[in-house]
C-alpha cells in the first residue's frame, strides 16, 4: 500500500524499482544464456538506475521543501 | 564459479528483502537510524550488487561456451577442432596458446582501454540481431573492424619465435611493419587461414581427449 505522504510515496516507488531490478539481476545470474546478459544490462540495470535516481531525487526534494 | 554466483544472489536477495521492508513500512525512515539504513539499502547495496553481478556476467560472457551457445557460432566452434596446424584458431585452441575456456574472447577482444567493454557492447548488438533481426549466414559474418595485430602482439610480442622468426626477419622492414599494424598478421601468404568455414565440411577434425 502506497503512503499518502508524497515523499514517502516517492521512496516507495523507488524501492519497488530497485527491488524489481535486483530480482531481475538475480534471475539473470542464475540463467546463464546470452539473452540473460542483455536482460541483466538493459532491464535490470535500467530499473536499478531509475530506482536509485528517484530515491536520491526524493532525498534532495525532502531537504528543499520539507512537509 | 557457482559458489560466487550463489554469494552474489544471496546478497541481492538480502538487499531486496531490506528494501521490501522499507517499502512496506516507510515510517522506519523517520528516525536517524532508519534514514541511514534506507541510504545503505537503497543506494549502497544496489550499486554494490549491480557491480558484482555485472562483473560476474562479464566473466561468464567471456567463456567459449557462452559465445558458442548461439547457433550462428556453431561452425566457428567446430573450426576450433580442425586438425591442421596452419589453421590459426584451431592451433591456438588445441595447443592452449589461448585459454580453452575463453578461446573466442582471447583473440576477439581488444587489448586497449575499455576494449573488453567495447567488444561486449558489440556482443549485445549480435544478440539483438539474433533475436530481433535476421542473422547473416555464418560464412557471411564479418568483423566490425579489420583484425588488429595488437591482439596477436598482446601475447607474441617479445616471444623468441616471433622476434627471431626467419620469415619475420627476412626483410628488415617486416617486423616494424607488423608491430605498427601496417602489415597484418593474417594477410595473404602469412597466417592467413583463420576460421575458413568454406572448407569446413572437407576438414579432418581433432578429437579432444576428455
Amino acid at each position: 500500500m502506497l503512503s499518502t505522504n508524497r515523499f514517502e510515496r516517492r521512496r516507495q516507488v523507488a524501492g519497488v524499482c530497485v527491488v524489481l531490478g535486483l530480482v531481475i539481476e538475480a534471475l539473470c545470474l542464475l540463467w546463464a544464456t546470452p539473452i540473460a546478459f542483455v536482460v541483466f544490462v538493459a532491464i535490470g540495470g535500467s530499473l536499478m538506475f531509475v530506482g536509485i535516481v528517484l530515491y536520491l531525487f526524493s532525498l534532495v526534494n525532502t531537504v528543499v521543501s520539507p512537509e | 564459479m557457482l559458489h560466487a554466483t550463489t554469494l552474489i544472489v544471496s546478497l541481492i536477495v538480502f538487499s531486496a528483502a531490506v528494501i521490501a521492508v522499507l517499502v512496506a513500512r516507510p515510517a522506519i525512515t523517520a528516525t536517524r537510524g532508519g534514514k541511514i539504513l534506507a541510504f545503505v539499502a537503497m543506494f549502497c547495496l544496489p550499486i554494490f550488487c549491480g557491480l558484482l553481478g555485472f562483473s560476474r556476467e562479464m566473466g561468464r560472457a567471456k567463456t567459449t561456451g557462452f559465445c558458442l551457445s548461439c547457433h550462428t557460432m556453431e561452425a566457428y566452434g567446430k573450426s576450433l577442432l580442425v586438425d591442421d596446424p596452419t589453421h590459426i584458431p584451431a592451433s591456438h585452441f588445441q595447443n592452449h596458446r589461448v585459454p580453452s575456456d575463453e578461446a573466442c574472447y582471447s583473440c576477439h577482444t581488444q587489448y586497449a582501454m575499455f576494449g573488453g567493454l567495447r567488444v561486449k557492447l558489440w556482443g549485445l548488438k549480435h544478440v539483438a540481431i539474433y533475436y530481433f533481426g535476421t542473422p547473416p549466414a555464418p560464412e557471411n559474418i564479418k568483423l566490425y573492424e579489420p583484425y588488429n595485430n595488437r591482439e596477436c602482439l598482446h601475447c607474441h610480442l617479445g616471444a623468441r619465435s616471433f622476434e627471431e622468426g626467419a620469415v619475420h626477419n627476412a626483410d628488415p622492414g617486416t617486423l616494424p611493419a607488423i608491430k605498427s599494424n601496417q602489415l597484418s598478421c593474417i594477410s595473404s601468404g602469412c597466417h592467413e587461414i583463420t576460421h575458413d568455414l568454406a572448407h569446413l565440411k572437407d576438414a579432418k577434425f581433432w578429437k579432444e581427449a576428455k
